[in-house]
């Protein structure tokens, strides 16, 4: 209690200084409409920055729950615009297509068999010979599943062929991998006879059990039309960097058991 | 020393009633206005007690601001110059700031004219802020305190000679 005393006494000046400033400015504020408006102003900057600051701390740690929020959101917009492509296109009914996210936990682009290995299997919905693609286009097909995990043959695997179509002309091709750069693959089977140009985007032919039609895949960037067998060489620069995938999405068209059965017959 | 203050009281009140009566009138090119009354703060012995200084500002800052009408910024100004005056002393006249007498006699010039001119250009500086209080009249404020600096500190340097030599 003596401490508090002395410490007033000795500091005396700089509280009877700030007292008086304090009666002063608050004359100021209460008689004169230019300071009233300007501390008002500056209160409001005062009060807006420091809601800023706080609410961008907030953000930051809400992140990963925001993160989880938006790929639910993305999921659901890409099981919309697939489902819609493919009504239009191929005249089917809603609900052919469900999609399951699912985070890639391995991944090769450096062999000639490349495979993906995916945090979701049987529990997850994942089941054999379903389409893979990510926002930007097509990733691969799942080759097998266990419960918990699913593997996917990637496109850069020179195993696998995919169907494709030129999404100008609709001509129809394949796409494979020549095993050389993950970031180049090829298009086969285009006739010489159909127009090409370098930039054509390339998209999915719709014609398998694994792909919608109209899913991206990459453009064309070189092509060579000296080939004697009387089809273009080309070469597709792929729209998914395969270094960096991180989340994908399996699709699954639920009518592939009543084509399978017809083709049966 | 009741003498002495009765003195004091009687000088405070002569500038002020110069400075509400004439001073107060005087607008030269429209927007010049010389404060003498800082000449109380200027002359204010450093032997007498700092919060009653302190206080003496406040109640001239207060009654220059009635009479001006601008509702506290001469107090703020005032009470932060009496508040700030002891380490202008000391940068003024270094070691020789704890003369027990008068300010103004038996110190060299340039440390006077130092002393002056802080007192002065922090009571302008302050003032004229606070008057305009936005920050587009930038050079607006500054023209201000410059051109009052100058004015006041010759007016508040003649009267201070006319004082020292009575």
């Amino acid at each position: 209690m003596q401490s508090i005393i002395n410490s007033i006494v000795k500091n005396r000046n700089l509280i009877l200084y700030l007292t008086l400033s304090i009666i002063s400015f608050n004359s100021l504020y209460t008689n004169s409409s230019v300071h009233y408006n300007g501390i008002g102003k500056i209160a409001t900057y005062l009060s807006g920055k420091s809601s800023f600051f706080s609410s961008s701390i907030d953000s930051y740690f809400n992140l990963k729950e925001k993160n989880k929020k938006l790929i639910d959101e993305n999921l659901k917009l890409k099981e919309i615009e697939l489902e819609y492509k493919n009504q239009i296109v191929e005249n089917k009914s809603f609900n052919s297509i469900s999609i399951i996210n699912a985070n890639v936990i391995f991944n090769s682009i450096n062999k000639s068999k490349n495979i993906m290995v995916i945090d979701k299997g049987t529990n997850g919905g994942v089941d054999e010979e379903m389409g893979v693609i990510s926002s930007k286009g097509v990733i691969g097909i799942i080759k097998s599943v266990t419960e918990n995990y699913a593997s996917i043959i990637s496109l850069l695997n020179t195993d696998l062929k995919v169907n494709a179509i030129l999404k100008n002309s609709s001509t129809i091709g394949s796409i494979t991998w020549d095993g050389l750069n993950p970031k180049i693959l090829k298009l086969n089977d285009i006739p010489l006879s159909s127009s090409i140009k370098i930039g054509d985007t390339i998209v999915t032919g719709g014609m398998s059990f694994y792909f919608t039609k109209g899913i991206p895949i990459g453009t064309i960037s070189n092509y060579d039309n000296s080939s004697l067998e009387g089809y273009y060489e080309i070469d597709i620069s792929v729209f998914n960097d395969f270094s960096s995938i991180s989340n994908i999405y399996v699709i699954e068209r639920t009518d592939n058991d009543e084509i399978k059965i017809l083709l049966n017959d | 020393m009741i003498r002495e203050q009765l003195r004091n009281i009687f000088f405070y009140t002569i500038i002020l009633v110069f400075q509400l009566f004439v001073f107060n009138h005087i607008n030269l090119v429209g927007f010049i206005t010389p404060f003498i009354y800082l000449i109380i703060f200027i002359h204010y012995k450093t032997s007498y007690n700092k919060t009653t200084l302190i206080f003496l500002g406040f109640i001239v800052g207060i009654i220059v601001d009635l009479s001006m009408q601008t509702y506290g910024s001469h107090t703020f100004a005032t009470i932060t110059i009496c508040y700030l005056r002891t380490w202008i002393e000391k940068y003024s006249f270094g070691v020789n700031s704890n003369l027990p007498s008068a300010m103004i006699n038996g110190t060299q010039l340039i440390n006077r004219l130092r002393f002056f001119g802080l007192i002065i250009f922090i009571h302008s500086l302050i003032y004229y802020s606070l008057v305009f209080f936005n920050i587009e009249l930038f050079w607006t404020i500054v023209l201000n305190i410059i051109i009052n600096s100058i004015i006041t500190f010759i007016v508040i340097w003649l009267i201070s000679q006319l004082i020292s030599n009575k």
